[in-house]
């Protein structure tokens, strides 16, 4: 394991982590301010249940595919995903669509959670579970997602996990803290940085599993990260220009 | 079923954000991969292909939406 390439994939893993689970903390939040921790807990863990038995059931099977194709394969999925995120966050960076805004999930969730609550009491919990479940599951997925892609490819699997988990323990210890949305962590820029890592992952990924021997091996990422960082500003300054034009 | 149901559509969702984009970036791949396995070119050639479309592709992508107006 070379320092280079692990640096990238666990800074991404921590990175993604930490805007995924900001995202699913808002939800369950909103869960056990409603309902109380026991609801929330139960969906929680159950969530992280589900996540844990994926990974251990696409873990083994991952070792069973021949290294090129696993790496064509995750390239190529790695750029549809880094570049759908790098797409998106120029357009929020642009203000074409509007920012991720944490309080006003917050609140919808509170506000459905609470129509649930007038029209049948008796299953509420239940509902609430299921709530908390889902946001751990769909955030938790991407996340899963971010850590086997970065990881697989030169067996560092186990560094992008702590990588997750480290964002999992910082977002668990400043929710407890302030014990609100964590509205204040700048979203969008994690994710535009998160996109021209993946992308430059997926890049090089996608090179190795056709066969190209990338000048300057792992170090290549630099220059791809680069490029995407120089795309992802490219394309939203042409955007924001777009809308100024626009709007006037 | 309802959970399932969104799992799949956040699966599907993860990786076709955006169906041209999607379809252009499959594209660039594919010839790529053409590139590497049926000429004598250096496989560099099919790296450098998926180096510099892709960005492009980004550029255009958020260009177009921005242009339309939606995401």
């Amino acid at each position: 394991m070379t320092w280079s390439i692990a640096t990238p994939a666990v800074m991404a893993a921590f990175l993604a982590s930490l805007v995924e689970v900001v995202e699913a903390f808002t939800i369950v939040l909103a869960v056990a301010t409603l309902r109380g921790w026991r609801s929330a807990a139960l969906g929680t863990i159950a969530g992280l249940a589900v996540l844990a038995a994926i990974v251990l059931l696409l873990g083994p099977l991952l070792n069973r595919i021949p290294l090129h194709s696993l790496q064509l394969a995750i390239g190529i999925l790695l750029l549809l995903f880094g570049m759908g995120w790098l797409r998106k966050a120029s357009l929020r960076a642009a203000g074409i669509i509007p920012l991720h805004d944490e309080d006003a999930i917050f609140a919808a969730e509170a506000a459905q959670l609470g129509q649930y609550r007038r029209r049948q009491q008796t299953n509420l919990d239940w509902v609430a579970a299921i709530t908390a479940l889902k946001a751990v599951l769909l955030e938790g997925l991407e996340v899963v997602f971010i850590v086997i892609a970065v990881g697989a490819g030169r067996g560092l699997l186990m560094p992008a996990s702590l990588g997750a988990l480290a964002a999992c323990a910082l977002v668990l210890a400043a929710g407890a803290i302030i014990h609100r949305p964590l509205s204040r962590v700048p979203e969008n820029t994690l994710k535009f940085g998160v996109g021209v890592m993946l992308s430059a992952f997926g890049v090089f990924w996608t090179g190795e599993g056709l066969g190209v021997a990338w000048p300057g091996q792992d170090l290549a990422l630099v220059l791809f990260a680069a490029l995407f960082l120089t795309a992802g500003l490219v394309g939203s300054a042409l955007a924001r220009r777009i809308s100024v034009e626009i709007a006037q | 079923m309802t959970v399932l149901k969104d799992v799949v559509a956040e699966l599907i969702g993860m990786f076709l954000a955006e169906k041209r984009l999607t379809i252009a970036v499959l594209t660039v791949v594919t010839m790529a991969g053409c590139l590497v396995d049926f000429t004598d070119l250096d496989p560099l050639v099919g790296g450098t292909v998926v180096l510099f479309g892709c960005p492009i592709l980004l550029i255009e992508s958020v260009y177009r939406c921005a242009k339309a107006g939606t995401s």
